[in-house]
């Protein structure tokens, strides 16, 4: 995992997004995901197979009181919208890890999801020169612009190769 | 395995989750799904990655301890009803601290999942307290792969 490629990266996307694009204090907003029940149940089924999150009836009798998503569900589907419309068009490396994952509201069939991002620092690797550590707050927004979900933590960009023009 | 109840939980108590292996399809179903990065899906273009691979999503490398996790409960939620005990109310989740994902996990690795208690707290919310698990993952090497802190909630008997 600590050897590096030392192919050049790929240059073929116009608009891709390296370390550099990132500036600290930078807000966005982006995404829109519907959220049914038949997928809370089918994520539910794999991996999260608890009665609040597996039958609407059930769900009724517990703390939930209704079905909700598994809030391990929750910080995929924020990850699935912020890989539609950040990571696929970035030099994204993947993350090191988060610091930290908040569930704070539940998710529910029927809400539609957005993500608003804040970057908060940036620094370079210390070990690989070509690549720079974003730190990043995501939150994940309901319809009512209810925070449902806070995660701040580190995503690895590969920095702009010389020569290449800035965004 | 560790009780159900709040009571039953002690700072320190370590228990065995069970093991997993990551297969090609499910890395790339995950991913199709939740995380369609080029290194999660395709091998040509993982080979340009910094991890020279395919690697599952770390979302699911963790989601895959949550189900071992529940497996578990569930086997002992069903020991209680067996014997006629009233099992407790399952507790919903709060957040995750230091969570880490400090190796890939590649097509075929077998990774063993385990939790240690870290912390417990008693809440204002009457017959309910807060558990801090530290969750990680190991490899067939022996390398970690994964860690984090769940802070859940677990029923009290004393209410």
């Amino acid at each position: 995992m600590s050897c590096t490629s030392a192919s050049p990266p790929e240059t073929d996307v116009m608009d891709r997004l390296y370390f550099e694009d990132f500036p600290p204090g930078e807000t966005a907003e982006y995404g829109d995901y519907a959220v049914t029940a038949e997928e809370i149940m089918t994520f539910a089924r794999a991996f999260d197979p608890q009665p609040f999150h597996l039958d609407e009836v059930a769900a009724r009798e517990t703390m939930a009181g209704g079905l909700i998503a598994s809030g391990w569900h929750s910080a995929a589907i924020m990850m699935r919208i912020n890989c539609d419309e950040v990571f696929l068009r970035s030099s994204a490396q993947g993350s090191p890890g988060l610091d930290s994952i908040d569930w704070l509201k539940p998710v529910k069939p029927g809400d539609r999801l957005s993500v608003r991002r804040t970057t908060i620092g940036a620094r370079p690797s210390r070990s690989r020169p070509e690549i720079g550590l974003i730190e990043m707050r995501f939150e994940l927004l309901n319809q009512d612009r209810e925070v449902v979900l806070r995660q701040q933590g580190s995503v690895l960009f590969r920095r702009r190769p010389d020569g290449e023009a800035a965004r | 395995m560790i009780g159900l109840w709040y009571e039953d939980h002690a700072v320190g108590q370590a228990a065995s989750l069970g093991s997993h292996t990551f297969t090609r399809d499910e890395i790339v179903a995950f991913a199709q799904k939740y995380d369609p990065q080029p290194f999660h899906l395709d091998e040509a273009a993982a080979a340009k990655s910094i991890f020279g691979g395919l690697v599952a999503s770390g979302w699911h490398t963790v989601s895959v301890s949550m189900r071992l996790l529940v497996d578990g409960r569930r086997g002992q939620h069903q020991a209680a009803a067996a014997k006629g005990e009233a099992p407790p109310p399952l507790g919903l989740g709060r957040g995750v601290r230091d969570l880490r994902w400090t190796a890939p996990v590649k097509v075929g690795d077998t990774i063993a999942y385990s939790l240690r208690v870290e912390s417990m707290r008693e809440i204002r919310r009457p017959g309910w307290g807060l558990i801090g698990m530290r969750i990680s993952g190991v490899n067939q090497g022996g390398r970690e792969v994964c860690a984090f802190t769940l802070f859940g909630l677990a029923a009290r008997r004393s209410g």
